[in-house]
């Protein structure tokens, strides 16, 4: 201290120069504002998404016991589940060769073809439901019933439409899957011994699975839950071609309110657990 | 003398908008061939091209007299490790060393299990077997990455930069472990690196890849010596690389003068133009010359200009084993010598010293405009 007594005033100015800069109060208040409108904008976004939820238990627990022993509703679960697995499987079955295709090929009109495929995620599904109508009607209806396929108006056309809307989910989601593989592993497992068909089995898949499982997750989530695209190609019809949301509007507009918020409380339960399921996919994915 | 092994004639591949061309060499049963060459050279597809996993445009492959250039990768019996020992995350370290045996239905027979017992064992590797290959150090995955390429006995190893990845330590270790492998497994080796001192430690024989075309072949010891282009002695580190024109005198000798200079190396004598090529009077040409070939003395009366010149010492670098010295003086020329005999010059930077160097320990290569009359006859 006494030292620094001793220095000429000039050298403390320098030391002071030198020395940490002291915080900036005004800069601080700035970050803290900005900290509480984050915050506030968060609570309340929270809060409406529990109030959502909350406000869909509290209106729909009422007869909750009775609607699920209720034949329409047992029927409209099933056919949901059947269908939208089904659907789902059909889109992995179509999604696994074009994400592959489109993350490992360069070809001309590449960027043309996979805006197309993405087309479904951004066309109103009212849209999609007509163009699929006009598709499976009469420009291929003909074909389709000399094999006794029909698809319009039928559980077919449920299958078909919630594919259609979840396949480029999945395309996309196993597109990343196999962009994320160093191609050297693949290359090194041909040199041990593997074709190229076993590699894509033994390792491609194995190495892409936390996004493949995730993309099904996603492409089955979207198939549950769609309603547009089926009502126009499927109809809504009571008991035949009744998903759990055509479920939820047929009983909305007779006005049983009951089993709407009963159904629409299952749908809830089942989007949760498959938003579950997907961060359980995305977090654990395979680390190279 | 030891059969050859691989054979490659007038080998063309097109990767993108590069091209590997006029790769033309011969490798036998027992050698640890080393491909040299910078980033983007096209050491990484000519080995990936050997091993098939490339589209050939042009040329053959043969091995062991089999043309195997249109066979796929899975039925030419080559091993193959990358350099960051790429392992599959999803099986464990004896899976992974069985995943070749697997691939041939061979992975739960006595015999392959036994091998695969001793080799991990010859590795240090065998506690690591029921581990993921998440957990593993670098060097421990290369380890797995080596047993693995070999298990199921491959004719040739082929390896990308094995050692790149890991610390000096564990890349010696890696590097006895290689000579290991080579004797004791009988196999050749083709080894990819852009390392000079792994050539000169490992290799048998060494080629220079540039751009896509051999550069220089021959073995490590005569490449690091003898290098026959600019490109290689810049290369493989060539301390001094003068530029000047071939002269004759009246007797017919053939002497260096520098460029831009009053300094002349000679005469020359044939030992001087090793690597072949027919140097005439007024031939550009670069004269090579090692660091540790250039004399340093403390400077005396004017030199003669011949072989020997005066300088000053413009910086001086203390190495691990040795002392660098730069010197300024009708060019700039860098020497070494060991400690002992610095002390003992007890020179600094600024001082003048006299430098020489003697005719045998000159290399003379061809100059940049240099025509090769040999090539297109009288």
């Amino acid at each position: 201290m006494k030292d620094l007594q001793c220095l000429p005033s000039t050298a403390l100015k320098q030391n002071r120069v030198l020395s940490p800069a002291p915080a900036n109060p005004l800069r601080n208040m700035k970050l803290n504002w900005l900290h509480v409108l984050f915050g506030l904008v968060f609570i309340v976004l929270t809060g409406f998404m529990a109030a959502l939820i909350g406000g869909l238990f509290v209106y729909g627990k009422g007869d909750f016991l009775a609607v699920l022993r209720n034949p329409e509703f047992r029927f409209a679960l099933v056919f949901t589940l059947w269908t939208s697995v089904t659907a789902t499987l059909l889109a992995a079955l179509l999604a696994i060769p074009s994400g592959y295709i489109l993350s490992r090929r360069r070809f001309p009109g590449k960027a043309l073809i996979e805006t197309l495929m993405d087309i479904p995620i951004v066309l109103p599904p009212l849209v999609s439901g007509v163009a699929l109508l006009i598709l499976m009607g009469p420009v291929l209806g003909e074909i389709f019933t000399k094999f006794s396929l029909d698809v319009v108006f039928t559980a077919r056309g449920v299958v078909v439409a919630q594919c259609f809307i979840a396949t480029p989910f999945a395309i996309r989601a196993f597109k990343q899957g196999f962009d994320s593989i160093d191609p050297r592993l693949e290359k090194v497992a041909r040199t041990l011994g593997f074709s190229q068909g076993m590699v894509f089995l033994k390792v491609t898949l194995p190495l892409a699975k936390g996004c493949i499982l995730s993309g099904l997750t996603m492409a089955w989530a979207r198939a549950l839950g769609e309603f547009g695209a089926t009502a126009i190609l499927a109809g809504i019809t009571r008991m035949k071609t009744e998903t759990l949301s055509v479920a939820i509007f047929l009983n909305m507009s007779i006005g049983d309110i009951q089993f709407a918020m009963s159904v629409s409380m299952i749908m809830l339960l089942l989007a949760l657990f498959l938003m579950s399921l997907f961060k359980f996919f995305t977090s654990s994915e395979v680390s190279l | 003398m030891s059969r050859v092994l691989l054979e490659v004639t007038d080998l063309r591949v097109k990767a993108g908008g590069f091209l590997l061309r006029d790769i033309n060499f011969e490798m036998m049963g027992d050698e640890y061939l080393v491909i040299l060459g910078p980033t983007g050279s096209g050491k990484t597809v000519l080995l990936e091209s050997l091993a098939g996993l490339r589209d050939i445009a042009g040329g053959r492959v043969c091995l062991r007299g089999r043309d195997i250039t249109r066979e796929p990768p899975e039925n030419r019996n080559l091993g193959f490790a990358y350099q960051d020992g790429l392992l599959y995350n999803f099986l464990t370290v004896r899976e992974n060393v069985l995943f070749g045996a697997r691939a041939r239905g061979m992975a739960g027979d006595p015999g392959v299990i036994r091998r695969m017992e001793e080799l991990v064992g010859s590795m240090g590797i065998s506690h690591l077997l029921d581990r993921s290959p998440k957990n593993l150090s670098g060097g421990e995955r290369q380890r797995v990455s080596l047993a693995r390429a070999i298990l199921t006995r491959p004719e040739i190893l082929l390896l990308d930069e094995p050692l790149s990845a890991l610390d000096p330590q564990t890349r010696y270790a890696m590097q006895l472990l290689l000579k290991e492998i080579h004797s004791s497994e009988g196999l050749g080796i083709i080894h990819v690196t852009h390392d000079f001192s792994e050539t000169l430690q490992l290799g048998t024989r060494v080629i220079i890849m540039n751009n896509g075309r051999m550069e220089q072949a021959g073995r490590p010891k005569e490449v690091f010596f003898y290098p026959s282009t600019e490109f290689s002695a810049k290369f493989i580190g060539m301390e001094n690389i003068i530029k000047g024109l071939i002269r004759k005198d009246s007797q017919g000798q053939r002497w260096f003068a520098v460029e831009n200079g009053d300094l002349n190396f000679g005469p020359l004598a044939e030992e001087s133009f090793r690597t072949g090529q027919l140097l005439r009077g007024s031939d550009p040409a670069i004269l090579l010359v090692r660091a540790g070939n250039i004399r340093l003395e403390r400077g005396g009366p004017p030199a003669a200009a011949v072989n020997c010149w005066d300088a000053v010492i413009r910086n001086v670098f203390y190495d691990r084993t040795h002392v660098d010295v730069y010197c300024g003086g009708k060019g700039l020329w860098r020497t070494n010598v060991s400690f002992l005999e610095w002390e003992n010059l007890g020179l600094g930077e600024g001082d003048r010293v006299r430098l020489s160097v003697r005719p045998q320990d000159m290399h003379v290569i061809p100059g940049a405009g240099y025509h090769d009359v040999s090539e297109t006859g009288p």
